[in-house]
């Protein structure tokens, strides 16, 4: 006991964490090894500020109006894409990926199919338009058909984990009462998944209004077809103004679909209630 | 609500207001042409592959440095971002608002611009990548430093420590896991972007793609799609095995 009393505190030893030291060095290898693989210009990445500044004073110190009805024209067309990519998308990924999900389909369903959807997951929209426009051209519709195929493969996830994060009691209740497979997703699953759901799918039109722009440079129209020309024409007051067009509209619907969102899945604000109690 | 939406979806299809004009028929009408593809594309042409290693590595490098870079940078301006550990309204929103305008930009809009400034190559393509990077990761990170028990730091806080003594000790340590998966996930999507960047010369493998394109060898394209695929699955693999363990 005295001996105890009388030995001073001792703080114990750090513990030693192998593996995590491992695990930073190989990051700090990979990262030097692909830094020199790149072979990086470092003449340009010292001239790289300047020349930035440079670019950013031609775009928006003077940026060209003139061009701003067919900019609106163009981004309309950018929204739509994304509208009804995000529509047909959604509508597929929903009847996919209820099925995919565990205790709704049997496991040679969900297998296969979670397997399609990781593997859309992996293919860019571009290179889902640049197969598709061998069929459908060069038109908005491929870029909204593209945007639907590629938002299969996110939203059919995020739509299995929801309907697996809901809680199973009304499901079994479903079932208890001799309701079919069907019953069950539409009385047990369906009512206390679907807020969650429907603010997911608006999130996935936020997400191609952004995709969007994206396979417009690739020709299928937009604004991003728009920027594309302007730019290689290096008319930088114009690519000024389409750029402050695009962040102005992203950052609106942004704003306008959250809004939604939360509404949807918190409901209205009561007023009401607050005076009665 | 279900008639405003009804109303925005028929908007949205007038061809003459620019929407998108839902064409059924040519589908019809080129199937056959778009057969003669597919088929191209369901058969393989794996001569190309050689062709394909060094674009690929350099696909993999740039996403590996952007990913590096981007998490240097997106450790200070995730915590300058949370209220939390940083209680300066003005230079939080200010933060905040660049942070919306540069998420804002798609990142091939990013690319196309900055080829034009600096030149093809891989320099645009990285920092293309930072910047997407920053976007997203500052904002899951500094919303969970937001949503966090924030109790250390008032424990911190009523200890006499100034603000960066709090963030360093308490909310850093507290946001280490989320920071660490947001930066995984961000290395998962810059391959995939990557792979994409070169189709508007930001180096990678898209511009392999982009030129097998034009010469419609879409057998050699289907084979760098699957290549892409199998890299893309292999990276998601490890990293959700990492992230896994980190939760």
């Amino acid at each position: 006991m005295t001996a105890l009393l009388s030995s001073p505190t001792r703080v114990p030893a750090k513990p030693r964490r192998l593996a995590l030291r491992a695990a930073w060095t190989l990051v700090g290898v990979l990262f030097i090894a692909s830094f020199w693989g790149l072979d990086l210009e470092w003449a340009k990445l010292w001239e790289l500020p300047s020349d930035v500044w440079h670019y950013f004073g031609l775009m928006f110190s003077d940026p060209d109006w003139s061009k701003l009805p067919e900019a609106l024209f163009q981004t309309w067309r950018s929204v739509s894409m994304a509208w009804v990519g995000a529509l047909v998308g959604v509508v597929l990924a929903t009847l996919l990926g209820i099925p995919a999900a565990e205790g709704v389909g049997p496991i040679w369903v969900r297998l296969p199919l979670r397997w399609m959807f990781a593997v859309i997951r992996a293919v860019p929209e571009v290179i889902i338009a640049i197969i598709l426009l061998t069929v459908t051209g060069l038109t908005p519709f491929t870029g909204a058909l593209a945007l639907a195929i590629g938002g299969i493969g996110t939203h059919a996830k995020w739509t299995y984990e929801t309907i697996e994060a809901t809680p199973t009691g009304t499901g079994e209740a479903v079932k208890a009462a001799g309701g079919n497979r069907m019953q069950m997703v539409r009385w047990g699953l369906w009512p206390s998944a679907s807020p969650e759901l429907m603010s997911l799918g608006l999130y996935r039109f936020e997400i191609n209004v952004r995709t969007s722009a994206i396979l417009g440079l690739i020709g299928v129209g937009g604004i991003g077809d728009m920027l594309t020309a302007y730019t290689q024409f290096r008319e930088w007051g114009v690519v000024g103004m389409l750029i402050i067009v695009v962040i102005v509209v992203t950052m609106t619907i942004d704003a306008i679909s959250g809004r939604i969102r939360r509404r949807i899945m918190e409901g209205a604000k009561s007023r009401d209630l607050d005076r009665i109690v | 609500m279900i008639a405003a939406l009804a109303a925005f979806t028929a908007l949205t299809t007038i061809p003459a207001l620019g929407g998108v004009e839902i064409d059924l028929e040519s589908i019809a009408r080129n199937w056959s042409n778009g057969a003669q593809r597919v088929g191209m594309l369901l058969t393989p042409d794996w001569s190309i592959l050689p062709r394909t290693w060094e674009p690929m590595y350099q696909t993999l490098s740039m996403a590996m440095v952007g990913t590096v870079i981007s998490a240097a940078l997106a450790i200070p301006l995730s915590l300058w971002a949370a209220r939390p550990t940083n209680p300066n309204g003005l230079t939080r929103r200010a933060v905040r608002f660049s942070l919306n305008v540069v998420r804002a930009i798609p990142d091939l809009v990013y690319a196309t611009i900055l080829v034009a400034m600096v030149g093809v190559g891989t320099l645009p393509g990285v920092i293309t990548l930072v910047l997407f990077d920053i976007g997203i990761v500052v904002k899951l990170v500094s919303e969970s430093i937001d949503s966090a028990d924030s109790s250390y730091m008032e424990a911190g806080r009523a200890a006499g420590g100034t603000q960066t003594q709090i963030n360093k000790v308490t909310a850093l340590p507290q946001s280490w896991p989320v920071m660490a998966s947001q930066i995984l996930y961000s290395l998962e999507l810059n391959v995939r972007i990557s792979a994409i960047l070169g189709i508007v010369g930001a180096g990678g493998i898209g511009r392999l793609i982009d030129e097998v394109r034009g010469f419609y060898r879409y057998d050699a394209l289907s084979a760098i799609i699957i290549e892409i695929l199998v890299v893309v699955l292999i990276i998601e693999v490890i990293s959700n095995g990492l992230r896994k363990r980190l939760r």
